[in-house]
């Protein structure tokens, strides 16, 4: 199956054709800058001009020239090619983060509305109580625990992001499985599994492709974050988050690191939310432009 | 236009700056710091941001000044004995405390023995240990008796702060400290700021000039550049080079600047591989590029340095005379090539993290060392983190930030004898055990310099600390500032001669 | 209903007892204790000497039986005091918490000011340029990482304005004028995300209301477009709006916390961060278990609201 039909038969589903995105400019604007900003990190290691963590001391906190396309930080590091790797590492972290809170939480929300009762009851009150904490002190809290680094940041990420879908899932979940089509399948004796794979998730694709983006969004501000913060990803590697970390101490002396790495930050979360919602507003005929 | 675009219209900003532009209480001291102090008792509370506080509100029977020699301060003389075994120190008259008490030889003694009582804590115990008895045969006069010659003691006695002896049950140091300095402790709102107040009572007539201080803690560094260069701080005391270069040429502010006694290093724990091979410490003393370091992490404002400060003037030996100091990246894979290393030697630095020149090196000694054939992991940690891992010898290797001290003994015993109180490395060596028991009995200046400079030559290469670069430190004030000091040490007692114009 | 309620208010306590739970062993888990911090990186002490450091803060008991000498203090009202100032926590935080709250206040009422026009531009405008451009625009502001903004804000104005008092504090009640200017900053910086997400929420609402079967009524009466919009579109477009400003009290406290470390400014954000930093225990327990509690209820307060206004609620 050749991966446009798989897309074109995704898009159908979700009730999704090309006259309805074409009315959407916001679903391909935010889209392209997502492949791009995506493309540049997969390709890093190809696009990027210099070795991100070469250091050039005589070539430090330069501004923007021909060899620095985006100047230099405090260890003559070349800024565009440790954006491009930061890319890199932050979509990694935000990718895997939200990846985890989408397989737990979503888990967790489709069950709790399936099962109803007190696992219902207790896997919502959960919920609430993760819910509670503001993202950025959970997640401060569970660094702490584990000790900072990649991998660790991507869990508190993820772990503070699980209610989120819980909550986002629960609801369709209660709608559809209360609905005459899910009681006919079980009528005919469909079991809970089968329900859940072959009626359930399907109905919960669009939303979970529009909160999985806005969440990716906010996943790349929450790393960034946590970096300025001093927790987080590990120096040297270039997270977009820690860049703009290292680069605030040298703010007044050379602006210009901190404001590339900070407007990286801002274009990837840009791209994605942009998307995300084009993409809500392409899903819900309530807001599409009525004619 | 809504209400609020009006107030963001540039007219309401003028008037804003018009009214607020200067600070409020022009004679009062206002210092941005970037650590809040956890703790402030003087005998316990070592961290930097406790000693940046108590500086102007302790005061020792001895003192450091600026240019590291030991001062009369609340003992206005003493005498040694022939033997080197009895000191008597003459107390200064006139001092009281900031609870209105007069300070005498008991309150003196009660400080050594609080200091020396192991239930205190204090790490400053083992600096004096050598006192073996103190007596007071008057209220103006305090004997000690020693165990052993200490030629150190006299300036370690400056970190013993004087305190009440008989000080009120509720009063716990560690909140309320009280001192016979310049200040008096008024509040502290933590995370936000340390208010002291002008001490009346002070000894010196006409000081302090100043009506109080205040602790500003600001953790941004951008933050606190602004709020001097826009006069809403006086004073940010022992900053790095990156600051002083940012600030330099800012009108308004000048900058003072000392030869710190602080030095960064990387630790290296000895009873593991693969730092239990002398010649792995001697690949990565030798891969290090040291000058390269100071130009990266120091902006080129601070020297290499060995065991000991080259502020030490009279005791420290030049880098030149260290073999490893030389030789960078192929030199050291030579050294590993010899010692049978094949595959690149992996271990992890664990570096302090709040500590931002700490951070720098660690990430230049990593690009500098996995260059000559290692392949090192950095781990940065906050404060907790680091010191709990620090203390139990949970390390391959890290990166930190000591303290200096004015004589050798005060740093080398502790750190590299055997069973030393800081010797977190597990480091063991009798040659070198036996020298620093000789150098700390020995009294005769000729004698004690070769002990330490054989020391020196010892730990340089081989020993189980990389010592990487003595920065300079500075202070940034505004130019309204006067009479301020800095000493190597990041003591603050000279605020108490300080003054705005 | 009073089912209902009954059900409620049992997760209301189960909640915050998880939230309790969650708050003492989280700050317990931590690497390193107060006793270490206060030490610092090489101090010589034995492990004896911190042992009784230790037994002196208290830090020495096992963990359950402080667990339950916390919570039974606290239903005694006392939640401990702080470990460094030995000030009862209540009154540490209460010095705190004002600064948060107008910080968070200012915010909140640049936000709204902002966001209400905003939203009905959008919606009024929908598939317009004017709705792609703010839209674009606030997508943009929820982006903005908030601490980059404001040292750029900082920056900025340290370049435009140099004596303008952009970083420190000033208590209201010393000096009103210092105080608002010193707060002009970090209000921007924490309004933009929240400011954003409002004017959004105002758009679909105002859709939503705009859409409705009376609004076609009155336009097919002949009522003017602007009343159209203002008087009936706009009044209920209000109700899902303002539910919407209990969620983003989460958001302003979450800003509040970076942005307070930014500006040096003392509000309760920096607080809880310093307190973890420096493993004070009580003063973190207490402070989160505050924020925690304090959204919890706004949001139970805003269920029981949407309860009484839809019956249906109360039968599920």
């Amino acid at each position: 199956m050749s991966a446009l039909a798989s897309v074109s038969r995704l898009g159908a589903r979700l009730g999704l054709n090309a006259r309805t995105l074409r009315r959407q400019p916001m679903v391909w604007v935010g889209g392209g800058l997502m492949l791009v900003q995506v493309l540049l990190a997969l390709g890093a290691p190809v696009l990027a001009p210099y070795d991100p963590l070469a250091q050039d001391i005589l070539a430090r906190l330069q501004g923007p020239s021909g060899a620095h396309w985006l100047g230099t930080d405090q260890f003559g590091r070349d800024v565009l090619s440790r954006i491009i790797y930061g890319y890199r590492s932050s979509l990694a972290i935000a990718a895997s983060a939200v990846a985890i809170a989408l397989v737990i939480g979503g888990f967790l929300g489709v069950i709790a509305a399936v099962k109803g009762g007190w696992i219902d009851r207790i896997v919502m009150r959960l919920m609430d109580i993760l819910f509670a904490f503001p993202i950025i002190l959970l997640a401060i809290g569970i660094i702490a625990i584990l000790g900072p680094g990649p991998v660790t940041t991507s869990v508190a990420i993820g772990v503070v992001y699980i209610p989120i879908f819980a909550r986002l899932l629960r609801g369709p979940t209660l709608v559809i499985a209360a609905s005459e089509y899910v009681a006919g399948a079980r009528a005919i004796g469909a079991g809970t599994s089968r329900i859940i794979v072959s009626h359930i998730l399907p109905n919960l694709i669009s939303v979970i492709l529009v909160q999985a983006s806005l969440s990716l969004s906010t996943a790349i501000l929450v790393e960034a974050s946590l970096s300025f913060l001093g927790i987080g990803t590990q120096p040297p590697d270039p997270s977009l988050g820690r860049m703009l970390a290292e680069a605030r101490g040298y703010l007044l002396l050379s602006p210009w690191d901190s404001i590339f790495s900070g407007a990286a930050i801002l274009l990837v979360s840009f791209g994605f939310n942009l998307f995300g919602d084009g993409l809500r507003d392409a899903l819900d005929p309530r807001l599409r432009g009525s004619d | 236009m809504t209400l609020i675009s009006k107030f963001l219209s540039s007219g309401a900003v003028g008037a804003l700056v018009l009214a607020t532009g200067v600070g409020a209480a022009a004679q009062s001291l206002e210092i941005a710091t970037d650590a809040s102090p956890v703790g402030l008792d003087p005998h316990v509370a070592t961290a930097f941001s406790t000693i940046l506080v108590n500086g102007p509100i302790y005061e020792g029977l001895t003192g450091i000044a600026a240019d590291l020699s030991v001062i009369p301060v609340l003992a206005e003389d003493w005498s040694v004995s022939d033997d080197g075994l009895t000191l008597t120190f003459d107390l200064r008259d006139g001092v009281t405390f900031h609870d209105g008490s007069a300070m005498t030889a008991e309150d003196v003694i009660g400080s050594i023995e609080r200091v020396l009582d192991p239930e205190t804590g204090s790490p400053y115990a083992s600096r004096i240990a050598a006192i073996g008895g103190l007596e007071a045969p008057d209220d103006d006069t305090v004997v000690m008796t020693l165990t052993q010659p200490s030629a150190a003691l006299l300036s370690q006695l400056a970190y013993v702060r004087i305190v009440p002896s008989d000080l009120a049950e509720d009063v716990d140091l560690q909140r309320q400290p009280v001192g016979t300095g310049p200040f008096a402790f008024a509040e502290w709102v933590p995370d936000t700021y340390i208010g002291l107040t002008a001490f009346d009572g002070y000894w010196e007539d006409g000081l302090p000039l100043v009506e109080g201080i205040r602790f500003n803690i600001v953790p941004e560094a951008s933050t606190r550049q602004v709020g001097l260069s826009t006069g809403t701080y006086h004073m940010l005391p022992n900053v790095d080079s990156a600051t002083a270069l940012t600030l330099q040429g800012t009108p308004g502010v000048a900058l003072l600047e000392t030869a710190d006694l602080a030095y960064s290093l990387i630790g290296m724990n000895v009873s593991e591989p693969p730092f239990d091979d002398p010649a792995m410490r001697r690949a990565v003393n030798t891969a290090i590029d040291r000058d390269q370091l100071v130009q990266a992490v120091y902006f080129g404002q601070g020297q290499p340095g060995g065991p000991l400060s080259p502020s030490l003037e009279n005791w420290a030996l030049p880098v030149s005379d260290f073999d490893c100091y030389s030789g960078g990246a192929e030199a050291a894979q030579a050294i590993l090539a010899e010692a049978g290393y094949a595959e690149p030697v992996a271990f992890t630095i664990k570096a302090l993290g709040t500590v931002q020149t700490v951070v720098d090196a660690a990430q230049v000694v990593q690009a500098q060392l996995n260059a000559a054939g290692f392949d090192v992991t950095l781990e940065v940690q906050e404060q907790g983190t680091f010191v709990q891992d620090w203390r139990n010898s949970n390390f391959q290797a890290f990166a930190s930030l000591n303290g200096g001290n004015p004589d050798p003994d005060g740093y080398l015993y502790r750190t590299f004898r055997t069973g030393g109180s800081t010797n977190v490395f597990l480091y063991s060596n009798e040659e070198v055990d036996a020298l620093l028991d000789e150098g700390q009995a020995e009294t005769d200046m000729d004698a004690r310099y070769d002990i330490y400079a054989d020391l020196q030559r010892m730990l340089a290469c081989e020993g189980p600390i990389a010592h990487l670069a003595y920065g300079t430190l500075y202070t940034a004030v505004s130019d309204t500032v006067t009479g301020y000091e800095m000493v190597g040490d990041r003591s603050t007692s000279y605020l108490r001669q300080t003054g705005l114009e | 209903m009073a089912r209902y309620l009954a059900i409620r208010l049992s997760d209301l306590a189960i909640v915050l007892f998880g939230v309790s739970v969650i708050a003492f062993l989280m700050i317990r888990l931590i690497p390193g204790d107060a006793v270490e911090i206060m030490l610092g990186a090489n101090a010589e002490v034995t492990d004896e000497q911190i042992a009784l450091l230790r037994t002196r803060l208290g830090l020495d008991e096992p963990a359950i039986s402080q667990y339950f000498a916390w919570i039974g203090d606290l239903f005694r009202g006392d939640l401990g005091t702080s470990l460094w100032t030995g000030v009862p926590v209540t009154q540490e935080i209460g010095g705190r918490i004002w600064v948060t709250l107008e910080l968070s206040l200012l915010a909140l009422l640049l936000s709204v000011v902002l966001a209400v026009p905003a939203g009905c531009a959008m919606a009024y405008f929908r598939s317009s340029a004017a709705d792609y451009v703010i839209r674009v625009i606030t997508i943009a502001g929820v982006t903005v990482p908030n601490f980059w903004l404001g040292a750029l804000l900082i920056f900025l104005f340290f370049a435009l304005f140099p004596s303008f008092p952009s970083v420190g504090w000033v208590d209201f009640s010393v000096d009103p004028l210092g105080n608002l200017a010193r707060l002009l900053l970090p209000t921007i910086a924490l309004a933009v995300p929240v400011l954003a997400t409002l004017s959004r929420i105002a758009r679909s609402a105002m859709l939503d209301s705009l859409g409705q079967d009376y609004i076609r009524t009155a336009r097919s009466k002949g009522v003017s477009e602007r009343a159209v919009v203002f008087k009936h579109a706009l009044r209920n477009a209000l109700i899902p709006f303002v539910t919407a400003l209990g969620i983003s009290a989460g958001y302003l406290f979450g800003g509040a916390i970076v942005v307070e470390q930014v500006f040096a400014l003392p509000g309760l954000g920096r607080l809880m961060i310093g307190a973890i930093a420096e493993r004070n225990y009580p003063l973190v327990q207490a402070s989160i278990l505050l924020v925690t509690a304090t959204f919890v209820f706004i949001n139970f307060l805003i269920d029981l609201a949407y309860a009484a206004l839809d019956p249906r609620i109360s039968l599920r």
